[in-house]
Formats: C-alpha cells, structure tokens, sequence
C-alpha cells in the first residue's frame, strides 16, 4: 500500500512538470470553456425542451475533449519509462506490477479529474446569472460528472495499456486514440445492420447514448457495470502484459 | 548470496546466456567481464529480477529470483547500464521518492540520504535537477539510489562508462569501500578498475563462461605469461607465415603502422623468445626498431580469451 501511494504521489507531481500535462489542460479548458459559452447562449435565447446538462455532457465538445485529452495524458505513463530506461529502475525495486499499473491509473485519473473540477465554477456562474433557480436539475449535473468519471476512467484505462505495449509516446497516443474512436463508433452499429442483435449491442455499447441519459440524471446500473468492468479488464490486462516478462 | 544454476537466456533469433553457472558469496567483490553482447547485462537483468529465465535457477540471498521476486528486489542494489534516472525531479526528491519506494522507514530516511548523499559525493548538490548534471554527476546519483535501502547486494552495470578519470578512481575508490559491507557484482570494461577492486573474476563470452577464479591467481598466472611486441620493417605474407610456425607463440597480431609492422604475441616468459626473434630478423636483413616483453595482465587474459580475430590479422596493404 506505501508503494502505491508513494508511486501515486510520484505521477500526480509529474504531471505538474511536464507540459503536454498543461497544454492539454489549456485545451480541455478552452473547450469546456466554449460549451458553455453555447450553454448560456441557448439558455439566454430560452429554446424550449433542451436539457442544460445535455448541451454540456452530450456534445461532439465532450467527446472531442476525452479523444484529444485523454491519450495526451495517457501516453507517458509506461512509453516514455520504457523509452528512458527508468522503466527497469522501477520495476526492480521491491513494488508489486499491480501496485505499479494501479497507482500509474490512479495518478492520470487523479489529474483527469483535477481538470473537471474548474468546469464545477461554470455551473457555479451559471447558478448566479439566471433568474430561474436552479437553472439545472442537481440529479443531472450529478448524473453528467459521474458519466465523465466513468467515460474517463475506461478511456484512461484503454490509453495506459497502449503505453504500456511500446516505447513510443506517439504510436500510445495514435493507438488509444484508434481505440476510443472504434470504441465510440462501436454505438453506431445500427447505421450499418439493421440486426437486432447488431441494435442491442449497439445501445449496450453506444459511450454517446449513455452520456445522454447520465446527463439527464439517469444513471442505469448496467453502464455503470459496463465503464467499471472495461476499466477493470483492461488495468488487469495491463498487469498481465507487465508481468508477462516473468513468463519463461 | 548468488547462486546461478545452468543458467540460460533465449532470445527470438539469439542464445544470450547458454547454461551459465557461478556462485558469488557474502561480502565478496565479483567482477563480471566480457565483450559488448557476451550476455553481461541480460545476467544482471535476470539476477535483478527484470527479465525471466528460460531455463535454469538464479538464487539470491536463498531466494529465487521468479518465484520470490520481491523479496530477491529487496535485498538488490541495482545500477542499470545509462544508469535511467528521471530528469524532472532534484537530487533529493529523487532519493526521498526511491527510498519511500524502497521500504526506508520515515524516521531513518533523512538520515539515510544524507548518508549515501555524502558516500557518493552529492552532499551538496540536493537541490540540483537532475535533468542538468553531468554523466559523472548523474551516475553518482544512481549509485546513491542503489545503496539507499543498505542493500545486501549491489549490481552495478558498467558504474564507470562514460566517466573521466578522476571521477573512474572516485568511483573505484567508493566500490572498494562499499565491498567491506556489501557483495557486489560488477560488470565494466576497465580492467584495472577489476584488478585494483574484485576480488574474484567471471569472464563471459557468448554467454559461457570462459574464466572464473580469483584475481590474484589469474594475475599471477597471467605474470607467467610474457607479452612481445617488436616494430619491424618486412614483407608482411612472409612474417605472418614463419611466425605462425612457430610453437607456444599465441595470439599474434600484425598490425601497419606506415612502412613498419607491429608485431605482438604471448608465450610462456620463461622462454623469453626475443634473442632468437632478433637473430631471425637479422638473418633476413630486415630492419627492427622496437622489441621489448611486458608481463602479462588481466587484459591481456580478457584479449586472449574473448578476441575471435584470427591469429595474424591482415590488415589491408597500402
């Protein structure tokens, strides 16, 4: 337990040296930033039956977000070590491959949700600038950032994993990017099958349509299950490729 | 406090270590030799518990290396090849982060860093980032981080490459110091450095053994030995042939330098062959400007036992 806190303090403090860190916290700020400039224009405008949470949860701006930021964040974790050799350091001192998978996760999911939390403000101003109190229905703005964690933590999960396969930041970034992209399509099966089964795995599966229920406070067991589960696997698959070394 | 049974690393394509076997006790001071790719560093990555074998038993201080992997890391000091540190974070940062990592408890940690700060010669360079230090400085850096959690057994990869002199001897000086507490495994190119600070030397070569035994028997065997090296002014065929009759005369080298060849060979210095090789010359008429014998050295046995070069080599004539 010491070595996962002391190795998760280590990645937290790394981020705040590096500056890919920054320059994808500016991103994800300015574009957060422009969903709710939009968010106040349509409130401001008044257009009826649109779900405040929605606009901000729901966009192509959210998830432009999550595929730029997320193999950004991700892309250092075990490429960048393996490519300064500090990956045999560290793996040669006395903590556990599942500590190191483990506190590496907790360190850039740590960071990711440091970035959501200034987006916390805008609802903030929000609440302050409308007349109509509350402008949002609590449940949603719960509902929407539990989405966000969990989106975060299956992508995060996806991204280390393809760090950890090569020494070379670029290839994790293209390779995490190239599977959230399929992933996040994978909810679009029914555009090209009209099977049913290609329909429910479909509405299982679509990221896109579980953030539109998360966002209107809808938060359904099953994707809750299904974003830890898919976490999970792929931190354990993680773990098993870095012990896969031990292997004759 | 190593125990290496049969030993044997594969890689696709490669046998790295092929049925490797040696023991190293508590407190000694072993030198690892060998030719760049003879399988030095993969045996350090095995016995520090990275890379797996594909067959035999490593044994550190009783426990294997696969099976009781963390208890083995425990007891590891290991210095890396490059020696990898992480360039964002300062001196003290670094080996309060290793030494957490490492186990050193809270209370014994300043006191612990202090300690191999000053052993290593970093007493004052705490705040430096190490990004900014120099190889020497750096290295000195990884030896501290080694040594933070008072380890049973250091393995050090080549502590020395990269550095100058000055710095070589400190290094020296700091292994020979650290051998009266710790076993140590040190693999490096610099013979001397073996010769002045092991104890005991392995020497590998494709990854077999070729030499293990103590270093004061090896140079005592290899003062047995006699080095000559002449300057000759000859045809080149016509020596390389003659000379190569010649019995007891080993790893003989021609090598051009301008109108003359240099001539090197080992054989037994109790049959001093420089009397008949000047009479052989001079009953040829060819001119010689140098001829002299050194006793023989752990690089000459390293040289003679790890050069695959034929025996006179040919340099391509003018």
């Amino acid at each position: 337990m010491n070595a996962f806190l002391v190795l998760w303090r280590r990645e937290m403090t790394g981020y705040f040296h590096s500056p890919v860190a920054y320059a994808s916290l500016t991103f994800f700020l300015l574009v957060m930033g422009m969903t709710f400039y939009f968010l106040a224009s349509v409130l401001a405008d008044g257009v009826p039956g649109v779900g405040v949470m929605n606009l901000m949860f729901g966009s192509p701006f959210y998830w432009m977000t999550q595929m730029v930021v997320v193999p950004l964040l991700t892309m250092r974790l075990f490429a960048e070590e393996r490519r300064t050799g500090t990956l045999e350091t560290l793996l040669t001192a006395p903590v556990s491959d599942a500590s190191v998978v483990g506190a590496k996760f907790a360190g850039v999911y740590s960071f990711y949700l440091l970035m959501w939390a200034p987006t916390l403000l805008f609802l903030a101003v929000l609440h302050g600038l409308s007349a109509e109190i509350p402008p949002f229905d609590p449940g949603a703005v719960a509902g929407g950032y539990i989405g966000a964690a969990l989106t975060g933590a299956l992508f995060l999960a996806i991204g280390l994993l393809c760090s950890l396969t090569t020494s070379n930041q670029i290839i994790a970034a293209i390779t995490s990017f190239a599977l959230m992209i399929l992933f996040f399509f994978s909810g679009f099966l029914e555009f090209i099958s009209y099977h049913t089964t290609a329909l429910a795995v479909a509405d299982y599966l679509s990221p896109h349509r579980h953030m539109i229920e998360f966002s209107r406070g809808a938060v359904d067991s099953r994707a809750v299950v299904f974003y830890l589960g898919g976490t999970c696997f792929f931190l354990f698959s993680a773990t098993r490729i870095l012990e896969s070394r031990h292997w004759k | 406090m190593i125990t290496v049974s049969h030993l044997t690393k594969t890689f696709p394509g490669r046998v790295a270590v092929n049925d490797l076997s040696f023991e190293v006790g508590h407190r000694e001071v072993v030198g690892f030799l060998g030719p760049n790719g003879s399988g030095k560093t993969t045996t350090m990555r095995i016995l520090a518990g990275y890379l797996p074998a594909s067959a035999g038993v490593v044994k550190v201080a009783g426990f294997d290396v696969t099976r009781h992997s963390l208890e083995v890391r425990k007891r590891i000091g290991y210095l890396p090849e490059n020696c990898p540190l992480y360039p964002d974070m300062r001196v003290d940062e670094y080996l309060r982060f290793r030494a957490a990592l490492k186990g050193v408890p809270r209370t014994r940690r300043k006191d612990r860093i202090a300690e191999v700060k000053e052993l290593c010669g970093l007493a004052d360079s705490g705040r430096r980032i190490i990004g900014q230090l120099s190889k020497g400085y750096r290295q000195r850096v990884g030896l501290a981080e080694a040594l933070v959690h008072d380890p049973e057994l250091l393995i050090l990869d080549e502590p020395t490459i990269g550095l100058d002199p000055n710095q070589i001897r400190q290094v020296r000086q700091l292994i020979h110091e650290l051998g009266r507490r710790h076993t140590i495994l040190l693999s490096t190119h610099i013979l001397s450095e073996v010769e002045a600070t092991c104890r005991r030397v392995l020497i590998i070569k494709q990854g077999r053994i070729v030499a293990a035994d103590a270093t004061d028997r090896l140079l005592r065997h290899m003062k047995g030995m006699a080095r000559i090296t002449a300057e000759i002014k000859a045809p080149r065929d016509l020596l390389a042939a003659e000379l190569g009759t010649w019995p007891d005369l080993a790893d003989l080298a021609i090598e051009a330098e301008g109108e003359w060849l240099r001539l090197s060979f080992h054989c037994p210095r109790a049959q001093d062959p420089r009397t008949r090789l000047f009479e052989w010359i001079a009953s040829r008429g060819w001119l010689l400007r140098d001829l002299h014998l050194e006793a023989g050295t752990l690089e000459d046995l390293f040289v003679s036992l790890t050069n695959d070069t034929p025996a006179a080599r040919r340099e391509p004539g003018p």
